[in-house]
């Protein structure tokens, strides 16, 4: 049995590492639901010992791990405050906005026993919210895109631009036509709280889609 | 019953969202199945009724099914609109019961195992309280003889037997009486010999629900075969997620055990993967006859997820190990740089081996440099001599150095000194006086030294005289 504390070298990067997973899992499955992409493009693959969407489509997956590859060294420097998976319609307003906030306790030891079978149980549980968020929102118009936005603490991301964690593909700073939403109206989908991360997931969608 | 239950019902699927599945619903209610599946139909209706909140609703249907002059039983979650059809195509409807309730258009069978995965985890010793179906002759293992059930081979899995109609009490029974027809004849069989599998049947009663739970459109899905296996290990899971936090320790490694040829054996704490072993023996034979569509068809595809999976579930043991494998690499690396420089690229590259290992000895040089010795004199000498030494930098990389360290040695052991210089590996290396193609080459050899006496033949022994 071992007791991690943020100090351990493998402590932040464990909950990144997890994080990084879900959120993958996460996005394809907003894809998914939200038919950002014909749902022929995804297969269906397990995660967290549940049937999950996932998207078969090259450059679609490698555009996506390398979004997270660049997103998981400010998740484990506990950096990242919100990741947000936008929505966008043909004219590159924003639709809806999937944001995942996170926060990890800053100083904490804990035992690692039953502890990732719990997160696990939770994030089945994030999963499945969002299988039937489709239920409380409006269908999207058709051709929309989307794009993952990442809002930091502090100064973090001049850090990012100083150093490109991947050739070619840099991240910058957002439009404000990209992150601001006409009358946005709040859904609040799930919240779970553990030992190693707290995260909320919400829903900001646009009152008028078309 | 009471009308409470409408309300609660309602609870469920308008207020918080859910998916209300009749299982989930028996095990919060604590009622037996076929009551809640009565429940979810009268809510249905009542809601229909009312016309007020637009719901949707899945249903199991299950029948004789004839597919090109094979009859098979087949069972499967249809959603609403596709009914009609599905009923239509069955030969003989043994049972039609809605399977879930909820707000949102499902797209696809996923969410419905969700759903289920937690309660039954939950109640895993008793999931099976509320079921209709069962077996007399079933009793559950006492602890000592489960453990010894997990080390014996797996055995294959009889099929799913039918389900309880509706508001009917259906033996269990009724599945070994019937004539049987294609699978099920041969899974007959093996249910009788099954009997005295014991740890199976504490699972049957678990597996029977499991199975009933068998989801997906109708309308054929890709892989018929491991479709029907996929559902087999519904309930492997939650015993696996259990032997896992019984034994953490433990079930990572086994989890560890990685990248066979059955990547979803790698999940089960223990060897309880009957189902796979089944899908092998049991495919050729029925192939066709099997029409069971179910959750996870794609388990084939799930190599990838499942092993990320284990990566994550692994404690910080593994990423230790991982931390090391990286530590390693950082020195395998700097030292083709090094070489590199000064190597000509054909020569190959002896550090990709184990940097740990001694390489061939680099000592066999033809010329000595630093010492003349005198052939025949027995003398003891100090020579200096390349040895590596490995320690971690400040940074925690683990470093080779080669550098000299004094030795003695006796003249007539070894003719042979190498005049060289320690060489850094970062750093590449510097050379002495004499270059030679063949000593730059061995000079770049990977840490350990020299034994005194004799002649290794080195790899780059075909280098030597030039």
């Amino acid at each position: 049995m071992t007791t991690l504390t943020r100090q351990d070298i493998n402590f932040g990067q464990v909950v990144a590492d997890i994080l990084c997973e879900f959120l993958e899992v996460a996005i394809h499955l907003i894809l998914y639901v939200r038919e950002v992409y014909p749902s022929g493009i995804f297969q269906k693959r397990k995660k967290y010992n549940v049937p999950v969407q996932m998207s078969c489509h090259p450059e679609l997956n490698q555009y996506i791990q390398d979004t997270l590859h660049c997103v998981k060294p400010l998740i484990e420097k506990n950096d990242a405050e919100k990741v947000v998976v936008v929505i966008m319609d043909k004219e590159h307003h924003p639709v809806e906005r999937f944001v995942f906030e996170i926060s990890q306790p800053t100083l904490l030891s804990i035992s690692s026993d039953t502890l990732l079978s719990h997160v696990e149980q939770l994030l089945r549980a994030f999963i499945l919210k969002i299988s039937v968020c489709d239920a409380v929102l409006n269908s999207n118009p058709p051709g929309c895109s989307f794009t993952v936005l990442v809002h930091t603490r502090d100064a973090a991301t001049r850090n990012m631009e100083k150093v490109q964690v991947i050739k070619d593909f840099p991240w910058i700073v957002a439009d404000e036509q990209e992150v601001h939403m006409q009358e946005p109206r709040l859904i609040p989908l799930k919240t779970m709280t553990s030992d190693i991360v707290k995260m909320q997931l919400y829903v900001e969608e646009r009152a008028q889609k078309t | 019953m009471d009308e409470l239950y409408l309300d609660n019902i309602d609870e469920y699927v308008n207020d918080h969202n859910k998916i209300v599945t009749y299982k989930w619903l028996s095990l919060t209610l604590g009622v037996h199945v076929n009551t809640a599946k009565q429940m979810l139909f009268h809510y249905l209706d009542h809601k229909r009724k009312e016309s007020s909140a637009q719901l949707h609703a899945t249903y199991l249907v299950s029948g004789k099914f004839v597919d090109k002059g094979q009859a098979s039983h087949k069972v499967s979650v249809v959603r609403e609109d596709k009914l009609e059809d599905v009923k239509a195509k069955m030969s003989l409807i043994v049972s039609v019961h809605v399977y879930s309730v909820q707000k949102a258009l499902l797209k696809d069978s996923g969410p419905l195992y969700s759903v289920d995965y937690d309660a039954v985890k939950d109640n895993f010793q008793n999931c099976s309280k509320y079921s209709a179906i069962s077996c007399s002759s079933a009793q559950p293992l006492s602890p000592l003889e489960q453990t010894r059930e997990i080390q014996r081979a797996p055995t294959p899995e009889p099929v799913a037997k039918r389900p309880a109609q509706n508001g009917e009490a259906a033996p269990a029974s009724k599945a070994s009486t019937k004539p049987p027809k294609g699978i099920m004849g041969m899974f007959a069989n093996k249910t009788t010999s099954k009997n005295q599998d014991k740890e199976v049947k504490s699972e049957e009663k678990e597996e029977a629900p499991a199975v009933v739970a068998s989801k997906s459109k109708p309308a054929a899905k890709a892989n018929p075969m491991s479709n029907f296996f996929g559902s087999q290990t519904a309930k492997k899971p939650d015993k696996a997620v259990k032997e896992e936090e019984a034994a953490a320790q433990s079930t990572c490694g086994a989890e560890l055990r990685p990248q066979s040829s059955q990547p979803e054996e790698k999940q089960k704490a223990a060897s309880q993967s009957p189902p796979k072993d089944v899908k092998k023996d049991v495919k050729k034979d029925v192939k066709k006859d099997v029409k069971k569509d179910l959750k996870k068809d794609a388990k084939k595809d799930v190599k990838k997820d499942s092993r990320s999976k284990t990566k994550r579930i692994e404690d910080s043991d593994s990423e230790e190990e991982k931390m090391e494998k990286k530590k390693r690499r950082r020195i395998k690396k700097p030292e083709p740089d090094s070489s590199d420089e000064d190597v000509i690229p054909d020569s190959p590259q002896p550090m990709e081996t184990e940097e740990m290992s001694p390489p061939p000895k680099p000592e066999v040089e033809a010329v000595s440099h630093s010492r003349p010795s005198l052939p025949g004199t027995k003398i003891r000498k100090r020579r200096r001599v390349l040895k590596s030494q490995i320690f971690l930098d400040d940074e925690g990389c683990m470093v080779t150095e080669k550098g000299y360290e004094s030795e003695s040695y006796s003249e007539a052991e070894d003719d042979f000194q190498a005049g060289k210089q320690p060489a850094k590996n970062p750093v590449p290396a510097k050379l002495p006086a004499p270059s030679r193609e063949d000593q730059k080459k061995s000079q770049k050899k990977a840490s350990a030294n020299a034994n005194k006496g004799s002649k290794q033949a080195s790899i780059m022994g075909f280098f030597q005289k030039k």
